[in-house]
């Protein structure tokens, strides 16, 4: 009884549906503060301290602003699309171990969640295609062809990468697998490569720069999401949030041994789960918006080339590197 | 309580579109140097958006011509309310140095509503933001 509480708790509150709201709103501010902070700026600074607040202050203000739907848009995918998008990205957080509460793993943890997450990330990708060719617009519908363009490249290296990891542990379950990184040193530093172009790829999958050609504002006005307003655009600035969390959550749980690490004394495990966990997800979302700060956008060509010539054969590489090493017997 | 944290959250974050309705470009450059490190209105929730759906305030330099005039109001229907307009410069206010042209509207305000007026040929960034603070103070009022 007291267990099964417990689970609800752990399914509601933390580190649950609240919890990860609170998580993606947070990210989404250390992101745009330190990206801020890179350029000289202060960025949000007025809005609870330091500018906490400001992007819960937006997601309100959306949410109460009129929502206009286009006559010329197919209605149904223009519905659709973000509350399925938000689902999605909220689905999956829940097999990546975040605080384990109860069991020692993530809360739907299985064997073979790894597919799933990857199947979830594609669907999402596929989604803002979808959003975009249904607003009928033409920014929006180069917007959407250029994100299901940008989808063919970065998808595959990024499989092989998260399935190389699953491949060093000997499962493809999440949670086990950031077990098996935390406590195998050897483990950890043979998937540095991986986790570098893992960290590529999740910049491409989140459309930030240099891969933020589907919403290039220069070119295309804001891409697929050009026609979206009010509590539609509130659901996908929400959704893309969630996204980012989840990319940082999976990569820190698959390279970095997400919340497990070494104990801390004196403290209870579960403190140092969170701990740990927000530690290497804040540095992982440190690093995302490093990049966004350092670049510029790449052409859509140059994006399709560059992770079929370069990322695709890195990754490929990593995974025999992988393959050699348990041959071997390196990697116990 | 629950209208007290929608106004709230209106004040914290408003979102400008940037439209040049037939300005000389000096008050384009002034509009951007305030979303520059130098002035930096991120601090205050500000972003520039691209699409016209997702903002808040319609920031408008240069008195209308008469050919972009139907561009404009479509570009006011399309964003979603509540809506502001912020006409920035002597021209977005009066016509300026363009009054009285055959090809010109004297104003922003013989075409759509505005909110306030920044004059100044061009107005420095300080009197744009100056500008915006006037705005959310109008919304604060405003019951
Ligand atoms: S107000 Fe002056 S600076 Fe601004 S657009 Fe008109 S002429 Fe140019």
């Amino acid at each position: 009884m007291m267990r099964e509480a417990l689970g609800v708790v752990e399914l509601l509150v933390f580190p649950g549906f609240l919890f990860l709201s609170w998580l993606a709103l947070y990210f989404e501010w250390v992101d745009r503060k330190f990206y801020a902070k890179l350029q000289y700026r202060y960025g949000p600074l007025y809005t609870g301290p330091k500018g906490f607040l400001q992007p819960f202050a937006d997601f309100v203000k959306l949410l109460a602003k009129e929502d206009i739907v286009p006559a010329a848009v197919d209605r149904f995918l223009f519905t659709l699309t973000p509350i399925l998008m938000l689902a999605l990205a909220f689905y999956a957080l829940f097999y990546v171990p975040i605080v384990p509460m109860v069991r020692n793993v993530a809360f739907g943890a299985f064997e073979g969640d790894l597919i799933l997450v990857i199947f979830v990330l594609t669907m999402v990708g596929f989604l803002k295609f979808l959003a975009g060719w249904g607003s009928t617009n033409r920014f929006s519908a180069v917007g959407a062809v250029r994100t299901a363009f940008q989808l063919l490249g970065y998808e595959i290296p990024l499989a092989v990468v998260l399935l190389t990891a699953g491949m060093g542990a000997g499962t493809l379950n999440i949670s086990l697998i950031a077990q098996k990184v935390a406590s195998n040193g050897i483990l950890a530093s043979a998937l540095l490569p991986a986790l570098a172009i893992s960290i590529v790829c999740f910049q491409a999958e989140l459309e930030r720069i240099p891969f933020d050609i589907p919403e290039a504002e220069q070119e295309i006005v804001a891409g697929w999401l050009t026609e979206f307003s009010g509590r539609r655009l509130a659901l996908f600035r929400f959704a893309t949030d969630l996204e980012l969390t989840l990319a940082a959550a999976l990569t820190a749980a698959l390279f970095l041994g997400g919340p497990y690490g070494p104990a801390i004394p004196l403290i209870p495990v579960q403190v140092s789960y969170f701990l740990w966990f927000m530690f290497k997800t804040t540095v992982i979302v440190m690093v995302l918006a490093n990049i966004r700060a350092l670049f510029a956008r790449l052409r859509i060509d140059q994006m399709v080339h560059f992770s079929w010539r370069h990322l695709l054969i890195a990754a490929v590489a990593e995974a025999i590197f992988i393959q050699v090493l348990l041959a071997a017997g390196v990697i116990a | 309580m629950g209208l007290g944290l929608v106004k709230w959250s209106r004040i914290k974050s408003p979102w400008i579109l940037h439209f040049n309705s037939g300005a000389c470009n000096a008050c384009d450059i002034e509009v951007l140097a305030v979303l520059t490190p130098r002035f930096d209105v991120e601090r205050f929730g500000m972003l520039l958006k691209g699409s016209p759906r997702h903002a808040d305030i319609i920031v408008i330099t240069g008195s209308v011509t008469r050919q972009i005039r139907d561009r404009l109001v479509r570009i006011y229907e399309q964003t979603p309310e509540p809506k502001f307009v912020l006409a920035v410069g002597n021209c977005a206010g009066t016509g300026g140095v363009f009054q009285q042209c055959y090809n010109v509207y004297e104003g922003v305000d013989k075409v759509i509503p505005v909110d306030v007026y920044v004059p100044g040929c061009p107005p420095r960034p300080e009197a744009i933001i100056h500008g915006v603070v006037k705005l959310l103070q109008k919304l604060q009022e405003a019951s």
